[in-house]
Formats: structure tokens, sequence, C-alpha cells
């Protein structure tokens, strides 16, 4: 196709990928839809790859979602079929079990010419908690109903037994019937716009565009890719616990850069959780959930990039079998959007190694949705709402600050109005807005953390916050600007009955009790000390950073609004000069001086000896027994004793050892 | 004779539509805008009509206006020096707004940075809890401090926005006293007397947008009036509202929130009422000038309404015909990206330096450039001889792409126009799919300069069957103007569950509503003819997070007729979704009420139907489908109803050009509408 045909053939898969969202959004009435958005809509080949999807509506994390393995998995499709699955483990097409896909055949004389696709997070799935997802579950059963490939409509008919099964499984079938409904007609959309286009262009020229536009954004990414420079470039992070109460968890990725190509190798990464942060990609490196931040930081190199599946094409790698990467059936899934948030700063992270002048420090993306489960009064009823989404600051960037309170990776998010939420939930909210502070200092600060603060007044008050991390380990900072704040989930702040509810993601209150939950800053960007003197008064005075902090971590000296040019000079010439390239905070540090990184490589190398079953086991042991060691070393001898000490104490871990190993 | 005028003030021309009452024959004008000296240009064309048409001020009976001045002083901020007072603890409204960035995809993405800065956004100690009751009285202190902090730092303005006053402003009422009493000099108002909804983003940003401009607006307005009645006008001066109303000039220096997007707004009024008086029921109406692509849809002959439309980077959230901006218009920038694929804007030549073509400096190719190119423009002159084509220019631009492209010049222009017209196709298509719409079933109405010239292009990607250009299609945003009505809306939130006990309380709540507009369409507008009131309610099931508007007949809340009452939110609902749940709890979050009163109708001269083939002005050529054809050029004027000519062809008129090209064919109807239909 030629480059003006191509850009008008590109145009109509944008419209139609657009008119499905738009459809689906307009005849979908849950909350889910309607505020978060956490849906898709999308066009496939006839192999599976995901060639249009919408950009105004919908989850940003899906663009490279391959259908391939759930489409060849059944067979026997006819005209005016559709089918239905929401099993993770069936193709990694599903990625939790609330997200419920439906995928269609479209086809052209008989031929199957393409497929129309999407998902709807339905808000509840059943299982064990109401809204199917937490933290604590532990295996994939445990998250409500899951739905192998089925057929849900045959010949335009709808499978009234399938209905069945899923309605007798979960907890509100009327709002998951409104939503289903609203994804078919957005199918149907689909295969009306597919079949205008066969009309416009003929079937030759639109088997050949669908990929042709495939080709053009592989062509835009290695484009991309090869101004990088040639390279192997390392970074490792860490989710606070592992599980409720639990270890830190490790992800560690090796990026190679060679030519055109990206290889993302997740060797050193954790073993594979007893809680449901596990990310199902079935050890595919072009997995949506591994390409959210490969997309984002294409994007962020050229915003011109066609965005469809194309554009994994340049990624391959190694997902290592039976770590939270990749885990092994029957492994707990539900919250791997906490998981999937931490790798799409690690991607932005160890990209910023490779193009040190374009990328931003780290987002906070710990802070969680708040919900509130309560008895209305006025009504005696139930209520369940979610009060907001707690997103956190946004990286300082080469040229900017970060934004406050969200942003970068979570700039999907909505907010819920305070009025709205007073209204509809029996809290009072008193207050709501960014916490001064608690952006990492540099030459671009990070953005704000919120911070949000309400009383209940019901007994038995079921407070839910979901996805939350950063408690311990915060943003890092980039080119010596400096980490974020840590997020907090504290009941009672202040008051004698204050208590620290750390990474807890759910809690039950009673009257008058006060809950204070804050979401981190993002890291800072550069040296604060070369922060221009008025953009940190500039902060001083919309109370962003406060005049001691602006002393202490920008040696700029203020008083009643003006700055004392002597004292700052002085204070500037006294800062501590680091050339850092990541400031990981001193929780990490601390962190790292027992668990340096050939302790962990140690640690790492030991798991993944060990059949995936006794990882998580093992991993908690070792750490207590590391913890105990009073003369570490630090060059992984120290986990090599404490394995031994393991060994001695459970004879069948050598045996279990040998087995795995053969 | 007496002469009714509409003006429509743009970014670049300014337009004038004349109705000669008598006679009804309609006059248009173009002249230039003045935006250094705003309301100049209103003049001049009055001088102009008279000059050239004989109007004589004097004669002008009634007189209406869109302008700019308010949405430029957003876009430009230079809006007065503006303070909001908050409610304690809740500062960070502006820097927090509904959180959603403006493009999720990319990290850098960024909100707008607020109107008014944080550091004046200023506490004051004051709680209303949900139900309207006092929780913190307001701390007169707190308050007084603040009055003192703005004033020291020079505030023009302060507004002031507390929780839940849309439930009970008395708080904001009294700040606004108090704060009157100590800084009488600072504009002072209350975001609840603007739009008293409930969601305090929303709230706080309508009245700051209103509150940021109202000072410029209302100095504008009175030097408008002025100069009209130094030239002798002796009609009172109107101007249009976004509601696709009109309002006393006098009014709008008050209520400025409401005429901030009355110019987008009025030209689809103008396209509905062309639409009725030719019957077409359901009609999108795409106006294109150079800066701009704004397209609305007219479904079952009612203009669409929306609230959040954007004014600058800032949402409004009182209603607003729904106009969506899908381009950059004639200007658009056309360039080859890394991997040599053509790309139309977003990037635009603007007005200045403007097309190539146009010979005021630009050097890079648009849209209008591949339109001289191809032959569509560039045989007449544009804009009342105001422009000047240059076609050379044109093509010297478009060669700069052609060679890299491995096409001819005239190819790559007809390249840039199939491109602009997919990436235009790309925003209807959404819009269709957000109202769940057949554009088979559609009438497109065309007009700005360059609208004409695009439509059937797009007609054709989208498959409507039938292009309107309107007799005037450069100044139709000027007739809406002189169509529309006096028209304003109420709101009420009320958040009260659907049962039969709350009846009275509803009916309470609509009849002081009903004071409230009776009083603004009597009092302060003084009008007093017969008036229509439009009832309805923003309702949902309980625990859904939005509403959809449910229409009311006024009988139903006076009988307290229950089951029409929540018969009509399940229907629409079920319209709307597919769907209803007559067992759900139902909600009703905010009451809504509209008076209207109706101003005299223009009623446009028609003739009858004389089936003739016209006689072209002379023989052109255009670039179609990859090659030179011999095409006819029409001038306007010399069509008649009756009248019937195939494409290739091309209609000029002083105001606009209309394209069509080959496989449609075009009829002028009795009104002179050129209504383009495909052939095949």
């Amino acid at each position: 196709m030629d480059k003006v045909r191509l850009q008008i053939f590109a145009d109509h898969c944008a419209a139609a990928a657009e008119s499905m969202a738009y459809t689906l959004y307009r005849s979908a009435h849950s909350t889910f839809v309607k505020e978060t958005e956490d849906f898709t809509t999308g066009l496939t080949t006839p192999r599976g790859q995901t060639y249009a999807s919408p950009r105004d509506l919908g989850a940003t994390w899906f663009v490279c979602l391959d259908y391939r393995n759930v489409i060849e998995r059944v067979d026997g499709y006819e005209e005016g079929d559709i089918w239905i699955t929401s099993d993770p483990y069936s193709g990694f097409v599903c990625t939790h079990a609330p997200d419920v896909h439906l995928w269609k055949p479209i086809y052209h004389r008989g031929e199957i010419v393409s497929f129309a696709v999407g998902h709807i997070h339905n808000t509840d799935v059943g299982g064990a908690v109401p809204a199917s997802l937490s933290r604590t579950l532990t295996e994939v059963h445990q998250e409500g109903i899951r739905i192998p490939p089925m057929k849900l409509m045959s010949k335009g008919e709808i499978n009234q037994q399938v209905l069945d099964m899923i309605w007798t499984n979960v907890r509100v079938p009327e709002q998951n019937w409104g939503d289903l409904k609203a994804q078919i007609a957005a199918l149907n959309t689909g295969e009306q716009k597919v079949l205008a286009m066969i009309e416009k262009f003929g079937i030759e020229a639109f088997r050949e565009g669908l990929e042709d536009v495939l080709d053009y954004a592989e062509q835009q990414a290695r484009a991309v890719v090869r101004d990088m420079p040639d390279g192997t470039y390392f970074f490792d992070d860490y989710i606070d616990e592992d599980a409720p109460g639990g270890k830190p968890c490790r992800i560690a990725l090796t990026l190679t850069v060679r030519g055109d190509s990206l290889h993302l190798d997740f060797t050193g990464s954790d073993p594979q959780l007893r809680s449901s942060l596990n990310l199902p990609t079935g050890g595919n490196p072009r997995h949506a959930l591994i390409m959210v931040g490969i997309t984002y930081v294409l994007y962020a190199l050229d915003p011109g990039i066609l965005l469809n599946s194309g554009l994994a094409r340049c990624v391959d790698g190694v997902l290592p079998e039976g770590t939270v990467v990749n885990p092994l059936f029957p492994a707990a899934v539900g919250m791997r959007s906490l998981m999937c948030k931490r790798i799409q700063g690690l991607i932005m992270g160890v990209f910023a190694q490779v193009a040190p002048h374009r990328m931003a420090a780290d987002p906070s993306s710990g802070g969680p949705m708040v919900n509130v489960d309560s008895v209305d009064s006025r009504t005696g009823q139930r209520v369940v709402a979610c009060i907001n989404p707690m997103p956190g600051g946004a990286g300082g960037g080469p040229a900017d600050d970060g934004t406050d309170g969200s942003g970068a990776n979570e700039g999907f998010l909505k907010n819920t109005p305070i009025e709205i939420s007073e209204l509809e939930v029996p809290v009072k909210i008193l207050r709501y807005g960014l916490q001064p502070d608690s952006g990492g200092a540099g030459c671009n600060r990070g953005g704000l953390g919120a911070v949000l603060e309400f009383q209940v007044f019901m007994p038995g008050t079921r407070i839910t916050a979901r996805n939350r991390d950063r408690t311990r380990f915060t943003a890092w900072g980039l080119s010596a600007g400096r980490p974020g704040s840590a997020c907090a989930f504290v009941l009672n702040k202040g008051t004698e009955r204050e208590v620290d509810l750390g990474n807890t993601d759910i809690v039950s209150v009673d009257p008058g009790d006060i809950i204070h939950v804050s979401s981190g800053g993002g890291g800072g960007y550069g040296n604060p000390a070369e922060r221009p003197v008025e953009s940190v008064l500039a902060d001083v005075r919309q109370g962003f950073v406060t005049q001691d902090a602006a002393r202490a971590d920008y040696g700029v000296a203020i008083r009643d609004g003006v700055v004392d040019e002597a004292q700052t000079a002085a204070l500037r010439a006294g800062m501590t000069r680091t050339n850092a390239f990541y400031t990981l905070g001193q929780a990490r540090e601390d962190f790292e001086k027992v668990w340096t990184r050939a302790n962990y490589d140690r640690l790492t190398e030991i798991l993944s000896s060990l059949p995936v079953h006794w990882r998580y086991f093992v991993k908690h042991r070792i750490f207590e027994l590391v913890d105990g060691l009073d003369d570490r070393t630090g060059d992984g001898g120290d986990v090599d004793r404490a394995f031994a000490a393991l060994m001695r104490q459970i004879p069948n871990l050598a045996v279990e050892q040998r087995q795995a190993a053969e | 004779m007496s002469y009714r005028v509409g003006v429509d003030i743009g970014g670049s021309f300014t337009d004038f539509c004349v109705l000669e009452e008598e006679t009804r024959r309609l006059i248009s004008l173009k002249v230039l805008s003045t935006p250094f000296a705003p309301g100049q240009e209103v003049v001049d064309g009055i001088r102009e009509l008279e000059r050239r048409f004989g109007i004589r001020p004097a004669d002008i009976s009634y007189f209406t206006h869109g302008t700019t001045v308010g949405i430029n002083s957003v876009i430009q901020r230079k809006g007065i020096d503006l303070w909001l007072f908050a409610t304690e603890f809740f500062c960070d409204v502006l820097e927090m707004a509904r959180l959603k960035m403006p493009d999720p995809y990319d990290i850098f993405s960024r909100r707008p940075a607020p109107l008014v800065p944080r550091h004046k956004v200023l506490g004051i100690r004051e709680r209303m809890l949900a139900d309207g009751t006092v929780d913190v009285p307001l701390d007169r202190e707190s308050l007084a401090a603040a009055v003192e902090t703005a004033q020291r730092a020079g505030a023009e303005g302060i507004v002031v926005s507390f929780l839940h006053a849309y439930r009970n402003p008395a708080h904001e009422r009294e700040a606004i006293e108090l704060i009157t009493e100590l800084a009488p000099e600072i504009a002072v108002s209350s975001a609840t007397e603007v739009w008293p909804a409930v969601r305090e983003y929303e709230r706080t940003m309508t009245a700051l947008v209103a509150g940021y401009v109202q000072p410029r607006v209302s100095h504008y307005l009175s030097s408008l009036q002025r100069a009209l009645s130094e030239i002798g006008v002796p009609a009172e001066a109107f101007i249009t509202t976004s509601n696709g109303g009109v309002m006393r000039a006098e009014l709008g220096k008050k209520r400025c929130a409401q005429m901030l997007l009355s110019g987008t707004a009025s030209g689809v009024i103008g396209a509905s009422y062309v639409a009725a008086m030719c019957g077409r029921k359901n009609v999108m109406s795409f106006d294109v000038g150079g800066t701009s692509v704004d397209v609305a849809f007219i479904i079952d002959g009612k203009a669409q309404y929306g609230t959040g439309e954007l004014v600058g980077e800032f949402p409004i959230f009182i209603p607003t015909v729904s106009v969506t901006s899908v381009g950059e218009g004639g200007g658009s920038i056309a360039r080859l990206d890394r991997q040599g694929v053509l790309k139309v804007g977003p990037e635009s030549a603007g007005s200045t330096p403007g097309p190539a073509c146009y010979g005021k400096g630009g050097t890079q190719p648009t849209i209008t450039d591949a339109f001289a190119v191809c032959g569509h423009i560039g045989q007449a002159d544009l804009g009342y001889n105001a422009i000047k084509v240059d076609v050379d220019k044109a093509r010297q631009a478009l060669a700069t792409i052609a060679s890299a492209l491995g096409l001819g010049v005239e190819q790559t222009a007809e390249a840039v126009i199939e491109v602009a017209t997919s990436g235009t196709y790309v925003e209807v298509a959404k819009l269709v799919s957000r109202y769940g719409l057949d554009p088979a079933d559609f009438s497109l109405v065309a007009f700005g300069g360059a609208g004409p010239m695009l439509a059937c292009f797009l007609a054709r990607e989208l498959g409507i069957k039938e292009v309107v250009v309107p007799p005037t299609p450069g100044v139709l945003s000027a007739f809406g103007g002189l169509v529309a009505d006096i028209k304003s809306d109420f709101i009420r939130t009320v958040y009260l569950d659907m049962e039969p006990t709350v009846l009275d309380r509803l009916k309470e709540s609509y009849d002081k509503l009903k004071v409230k507009a009776t009083d603004w369409l009597t009092n302060e507008q003084a009008y007093e003819g017969p008036a229509t009131l439009l009832y309805s309610a923003e309702m949902r099931y309980r625990g859904q997070s939005y509403e959809i508007e449910v229409p009311f007949d006024e009988s139903w809340i006076e009988n307290g007729d229950w089951n029409r009452l929540i018969g009509a939110f399940h229907s629409e609902h079920e319209r709307i979704y597919g769907y209803s749940d007559p067992a759900s709890a139902a909600q009703i979050m905010n009451l809504r009420l509209v008076i209207v009163g109706t101003v005299p109708r223009p009623e446009l001269p028609s003739a009858p139907l004389r089936e003739a083939v016209p006689v072209p002005a002379r023989q052109g050529r255009l670039f179609l489908s990859g090659r030179w054809l011999d095409a006819p050029l029409y001038e306007r004027s010399e069509l008649k109803p009756g009248h019937r000519f195939e494409g290739p062809a091309v209609v000029m008129q002083a105001d606009a050009t209309t394209c069509i090209p080959e496989s449609f064919a075009a009829d002028v109807d009795s009104f002179g509408n050129l209504c383009i239909r495909p052939t095949n």
C-alpha cells in the first residue's frame, strides 16, 4: 500500500476501534465502564494480532493484546458466533477473572477476515471476596468464576446455558448482563466497520492493509529503537510485600538493545507468590502486560507512533517460568495490576539509562483505590462505593516537574467529587488535597502525592484500599533527583489510638474513627541544588514545598516570601553533590545493605533450582535466616549459608532440588 | 425599510447577515475582524452595509451578535487577577481537577495550568454537610483575613465556592456580603449563583471561567453599546448564548458564563433552522473555517446539548449546544513522517501566516493550498475580495512534499485532500457512535468559509446521502443569531430517592425554579411575549455514577402524576441503554428548567421550482481522481430554484466555495439551498 493509502487505511482502522469504544461506553452503565473506563475494544487479524485499538476511551494496557491463543484454541467458527472467556490460564488473553473477554469472527464471503474483540472489567465475578479481588487470595480458584473459552452466541443466538452458569456464580448478575450487552453491541459495530472498509478498499487491499498497518507500527518502533545506543542495561525494583505482612518482592530486568531490537530478560525476578500479585503472561515477552511499559516508552519517544501490536515485534526476551512474571497455574493473579504498574516503572527506569535525557523519574503509583463498605442509616441499605483512587505524583522529567496527584502511567484514572461521596456514603471527608513536601526534590521536582482523610459513622464499616504499595520503598529519583515520599494508611493519625496500617488493604473501623490515606510523591529529576531559585520560591508560595524543606532539600533560604540570596548561595555551596543516576531512597538503601545484589542474585539462583511450589516457602525461610546472621559478607555467601542451614533443617529439600535439576 | 441584523465575530472574519423585513431578502457581508479593537469590526460592518446596500443604521430594528471576547480572554489567559475562596482543607480543587490527564498514553501529559494559581486559592473556615446542615459556621475572621490578603495583592476578582453550597448557599451568600462590604472594588461572585449543581470541581470551574472574563466582557459590551448608539442604531444590542439562544447584552455583563461558546452554538442554530425550513429532521452541521472544523448533530429536529464543553482548555458545565472540534480547518499543514507516510495536521498555519496561496508569508502546504492546486478555489475571489489566491505559491508549497511521495504536485494535492478527509472521518465516526446514529439517515449542512469545499468528500467517506449548502454558507452563524430565541437554563440539585412521598418536594422545588425563570424572562429580559417552559430532571438508578436527562411534562409535576414521572425515567433509560429495571430504586439528582421566549421568525423567501440546467459563468479545470477535467464554474447568485447540474463543478460565491466532485449532482430547492446527492 502506498504511503497515502496507508494513512487513509490507518484512519479507517482507528475510526473502527473508536466507534466500538464509543458504542460500548454509550450503552454500558456500570461504574467500572463509566468512571474507571476499565474496558477495551479492538480489531485483530484472523491470527489474533490487534491492529486497531481506541485512543479516546478505555484502559491503556491492551494495545498489544494478542488473541491468537484463544482464537486458535477453539474451532468450528460460524458466522454470527461470539466467544467468551475469563480464564487467565486459557491462553493468557484474559489476565484476571473479572475481565470478561469476547471475540467475534468477521466473515467476508464465507471466510474469516478479522476478529472484533474486547473486554470489560466486571465489578464482581464471585469468588471469596466481594468484587473478587484481594491480595490475600492464594490460588486462582478463589478469584471468581473462570469461564474457559466458550461459545456465548451461536449464529446470532445467545446461549442461555452459558449465561445461567455465569449468573449463578456472581453477586450482581444484572450489572454484568448490562455490560455484556454493551460489549456485544461494540463487537457488532466493529463488524460493520470492517465490512464497510472491505467495501471501500476491496478485500485484497483490506488484507494487505492489515499487514501494512502492523508493519508500519513495527517500523516506527524499530526506528525509535535504532536511535538507542546498543548495550545491556540492568535495573531492579521491589514491591514492599509479597503477601500481607510478607517480605519484599524483587523484579529485575536486563535489557539488551541491539540494532532495532529489544531483548528483555526478567531473570532475577522473584518466584511466584502466594498472594494475588502474579502477572499471568504465559512466558510471552510480547504479552500485553509486559508491553504496557514498552508502549509508554516508545510513545514518549515518538508520539506519532501507531498504537497496535506491530510495535511489539521489536521485542523478545525471557520471562522465567514459576516467577512473578510468568506464574504457573494455579497461582492467584487478581491483583496483577499492582505488579504490572511496578513493572511499568521498572521498564521506564531501565530505559532512563538508554535515553538518559528523555525519560522521567519514577511515578509513585503505589496508591490505592479507596472503597467504603458501610450501611446508610437513611435507607438502612448496604452501600459499597469507591471514594477515590489515590494514584500519587508523577516523576520529574527532563523538561518539567512531575504532575501532582496523578499522572504518568496512571493518567487514565478519574476521581470522585467530594460532594458525591458524601451524598452516597456515610462518611465525612475532612481533607482532600496535595501533600506538601511529598514530591522528590530535584531540578525538576517530583509530583506531589495526595492525601484523603475521612471520618466514618457506622459500626463495622470496612475500608478497602486495594493496590497499596510504596509504603516502604519509595519512588526513585533520577539523575541526582531525590526519591518521593512514601504512601501511608493510618487509622486515627495523631491521636492515642493511632494505628499505622502499613500495606494493609482492608480494615474494619467504627464510629468516630478517622482514616488517613496518602499517596506517595514522584521521584525528582536532576540535582535539587540546580533547581532555579524562583521555582523553589514559587513552590513555597503555592504551598507545595515548605520553607523548611526549601532550605533543607534545595538550599534556598526563604523568609516571609523573600529569598535570602547570600544565605542561599552559602547553603547551596555546602550541599553535597551527587552523580547518582538512581536515588533509591533510605529504606531501599538500608535493605540492600543486607540484600546486596550479589546476595539477592544468589537467592534467585537457589530458588530457581527448586520446584515451583517450594520457592516461596524457601524464600521466606532464607530471609529469616539471613536476617539472623551477625557476620554478613554481602557477596552471596550469606544466602549460601542460610540455604545450607535450611537444608539441614529440611532434609528432603536436597532431594527436591536434585529432582528438579533432572 | 427596517432591518434585522445578526453578526458573528470570528478570529479572521466578522460575518453579517441582514434580513430586510419587508422583502424577506437576506443580505450577507464579511469584514475583517479587529481583535486588537474588539467592537470596531461591528462599526466597520454597519458602515459598509450602508455604503454597499444603503442600509441606514437608524433602520436597524434588531441587533444580535456573537463575540469571542470571552473565550479569547481565556485562551490567551488575559482575564483579570482572579482569586478563589474555597472551603478550608479543600483548596487543591483546581490542582487535582478530576485527575484524568488529557492523553493517558503520554507519560508526560499534563493538565493545563490552573486558571487561578494555588497561592490565590485561600481556604475559609466553614463547612456545610451534604444534607445542607451547618457543620462549621462561616468564620468571618478567617474570611476577613483572606480578603485582606487578596486585596493587598491587588486582586481584581474573587469567586467564592464552598462545598455543598448548591444545597445550602447561606455561607456563600454571607461571604459575598462581607467581601463586598470589605472590598467594594473587587468583583465578587458565588459559584452557586452561576450554576447551582452538585460536583465541586465542575461548579467551581464554571464560575471561575465566568469570573475570569466577566469584567472584560462587561467592558466590551458597554463600549459596543456606546458605539452602536453613536452611529445611530436604535435597537438594543442582544448577544447570542452558548445554549443556542440570545439575551440582552446588558444581561450578558452579569451572566457572561452563558455566552462563552455562543459562536459555535449559533452556527448550529442556523443549521437547524435551515434544516427545519427544508424539512430535514436529522442533520449533521459541518462548520469549517480557516482554523477549525466544528461538527454538531441535530437529531429529530433538536440540537444536542452537553455539559463540560471546553472554553479554551477549561470545561464549563452549563448546558451548551454540543459542538465538537474535529480538526484544524483549511490551514492544517501536510507533512511526511519518518516512514514517509502523509500526515495532515494537527499543526496549522492558522490565520497568520495562513495557507501559502494567501500570499501572507505561509510556505508550508495546507489543505487550502491543495484545493487551490486542484482548481477548486482560486478561480474566483474569496472573502469579499479580502484575499487573492496565488495558485503558484500553493504549487510551490506542495512541491516540497510531492517529490518525497514520488507523486506529481496535483496528485499530492489530491492525496492531501483525501488524508484530510479521512482524518476528519475518524473524529466524526466517534461522534456517530457516541450518539448511536446511522449516517445514512442524515443530511450534512455545510457552512463556514471552507465547509462547502470539503463537505462532499466527507459525505462520501461517511456514507451520508445528502449535502445541503444554504444560500449564505459563509455567514450561517450570524444568521443563527438572527433566528435564535431568548432562552435560559436553570438547575437545582435535589438528590432525592424517587418515591411517591417526594412529589410535594419536587413540585415545590420546580415552583421555585419557575419563579426564578419567569423573573429572568420578564424582569431581567423585559420580555413580554409568550413563554415556553421545558421541564426535565437528571436521574439514575441508585448506585449508578452518572445521570440521564429525562424530559417531563409540566402537568405531571402539577398533578403529582407519579406513574408518568417514574415511567418517563424507565423508558428513557430503556431508549438509551436498551434496558430498564422498574423494580430498582431511582434517584433524582438535578431538576432542570429551560425558559424560552420566542423572537419573530424571519420567514425566508421561497420560489417555485423551475426545472432547468443553469448556465455556467465559465468553464474551468479541476483535478479529480488523478486527472484534469473540464468543469463548469457556477455563480451562486445565478442558481435558481429548480436548477439541476452534475459534478464535477464548482459553485462560487463571495463567502464560500462549493466543490461538487464527480458522481454527485446538485439541485437547487425552493429556498435556494444547494442539495447535493451522490448520483449512484
